[in-house]
């Protein structure tokens, strides 16, 4: 064991990481950004009384859930493009899997938090002559917008670890920035430690935020 | 105003409304009594069709609102209002926006129409100092009056009461009667599904006395009160009186 610790390739290889990163945060801002346009729509979906809308969003839900988001990745940069004759470049195929992938496990958080209100909202805004559609909008969706916010926190760190899978097809994200130092200085143990630990800077100060409006949302219920 | 043949209503294989028929006249009080169980809260929703009936008719006006097809539920359900026994106030709106909502969505009210109704109102119910308040910082009482008035709000030609006054503490009971009491007065035909006998007594044009999922007696309260004919009435009268 003497493996001497070099602080200077850290503090060399630090620019080039901390661009990675920065490209993790905006794929991840993106896809959760779309998650939740994607997964307040399939999230109704899934509580809907037609049978079609019902079917659609369950198949989408349990599809997304059910398989790997490296198989999802891999299915729209390679698969896709094999089918429709040209090539789909790795920026927009990483952001339609992570968003498509987002999107269903924002429609379960949203599902849950819409069946977490009480029912006699819904009834007193239908009793007042209000259509389903006005009584989500205006009664059921913003009480459950404060319910959700917590757990959309999570979903936010789950897919920023999950978003160095876009590493593969060659996004030059925080993980394949590790890689490709790697490959030049050989210091791995330098390299992926820096890694780990700007993951973690990431993810602290969101789980932080999260408890915080946990507990601010408690006080107000 | 509001006329129900055999009406039936199950939930599975439970039937729970066994085949009702009535008619409330304009103008009318009914206060509909009886042991938990009967039937009296689930015959009220199906008034409104909160509750899908599974058989009968329902007329509202001379209008059959069971037939989906001639019908507009909820041009229907914005003549009826209703008030529920847990209030279901809206809790990230105040009191001024939990009234204002239905009449400016539905009616399509201006803000400053619906305001004014408001206020009116919340002055009718003795409330309108509480205009900007949240729910969740008003007393059962208080927030059951709330939701008197966003139902009245609709201008309704009915009103529906589930148990108003079942999740109260006993000192609120009284403010929130008093108010159902003057509605009463003013003329307003109401459906009132209620534990408070000496309310019914007073208040009511005609009191049904409901059992197993039927109308067992229905008479006026003098009558039914202190005259019960039938046996089930009678006992269910005895336990509680």
């Amino acid at each position: 064991m003497d493996y001497s610790w070099s602080w200077k390739v850290i503090i060399h290889s630090l620019p080039m990481l901390l661009a990675g990163a920065r490209l993790t945060i905006r794929l991840t801002c993106i896809a959760v950004g779309m998650g939740i346009i994607i997964g307040t729509f399939v999230g109704i979906g899934r509580i809907s009384k037609n049978k079609l809308v019902y079917a659609l969003s369950s198949v989408y839900v349990h599809f997304i859930r059910g398989t790997p988001l490296l198989v999802q990745l891999y299915l729209f940069y390679f698969a896709l493009p094999a089918l429709l004759g040209f090539p789909i470049p790795p920026m927009p195929a990483a952001i339609i899997s992570m968003s498509i992938n987002s999107g269903a496990y924002v429609a379960e958080i949203v599902r849950a938090g819409i069946q977490s209100i009480d029912r006699g909202q819904m009834e007193a805004a239908r009793s007042l002559g209000m259509t389903y559609r006005q009584g989500m909008r205006f009664i059921i969706i913003p009480q459950t917008f404060k319910r959700i916010v917590p757990p959309l926190g999570n979903e936010f760190i789950a897919l920023l670890k999950d978003s160095s899978i876009v590493s593969v097809i060659a996004l030059e994200e925080l993980v394949r920035k590790g890689y490709i130092i790697m490959g030049r200085t050989f210091r791995s143990f330098e390299i992926w430690t820096a890694v780990a630990f700007l993951f973690l800077f990431m993810t602290l100060p969101i789980t932080q935020l999260v408890n915080y409006a946990e507990r601010k949302l408690q006080n107000n219920d | 105003m509001i006329k129900v043949v055999n009406l039936k209503k199950s939930f599975g294989d439970l039937p729970v409304i066994k085949g009702i028929t009535n008619e409330i006249r304009q103008k009318e009080v009914v206060c509909v009594i009886g042991p938990s169980g009967s039937g009296k809260s689930t015959f009220l929703r199906c008034l409104n069709l909160l509750e899908e009936p599974s058989g009968g008719k329902i007329y509202f006006e001379g209008k059959e609102i069971t037939d989906h097809k001639q019908v507009d539920i909820n041009l229907f359900r914005a003549e009826v209002g209703m008030v529920f026994q847990r209030f279901n106030l809206f809790p990230h709106m105040n009191v001024l926006e939990n009234i204002c909502l239905a009449p400016m969505k539905v009616r399509d009210l201006s803000r400053e129409e619906a305001e004014t109704r408001a206020n009116l109102l919340l002055k009718k119910v003795g409330l309108q100092e509480k205009a900007l308040d949240f729910p969740d910082n008003l007393s059962g009482g208080q927030q059951q009056r709330v939701a008197i008035a966003r139902a009245l709000a609709m201008h309704p030609k009915m009103m529906l009461f589930d148990e108003p006054t079942s999740a109260l503490d006993p000192e609120m009971i009284k403010e929130v009667l008093d108010v159902i009491k003057e509605l009463g007065k003013e003329g307003m035909t109401m459906v009132v599904v209620t534990h408070e006998m000496g309310f019914a007594r007073e208040v009511a044009d005609r009191v049904l006395f409901m059992d197993d999922g039927l109308i067992i007696e229905e008479n006026s309260p003098e009558q039914l009160f202190n005259h019960p004919k039938n046996e089930r009435t009678k006992m269910f009268l005895s336990k509680i009186l």
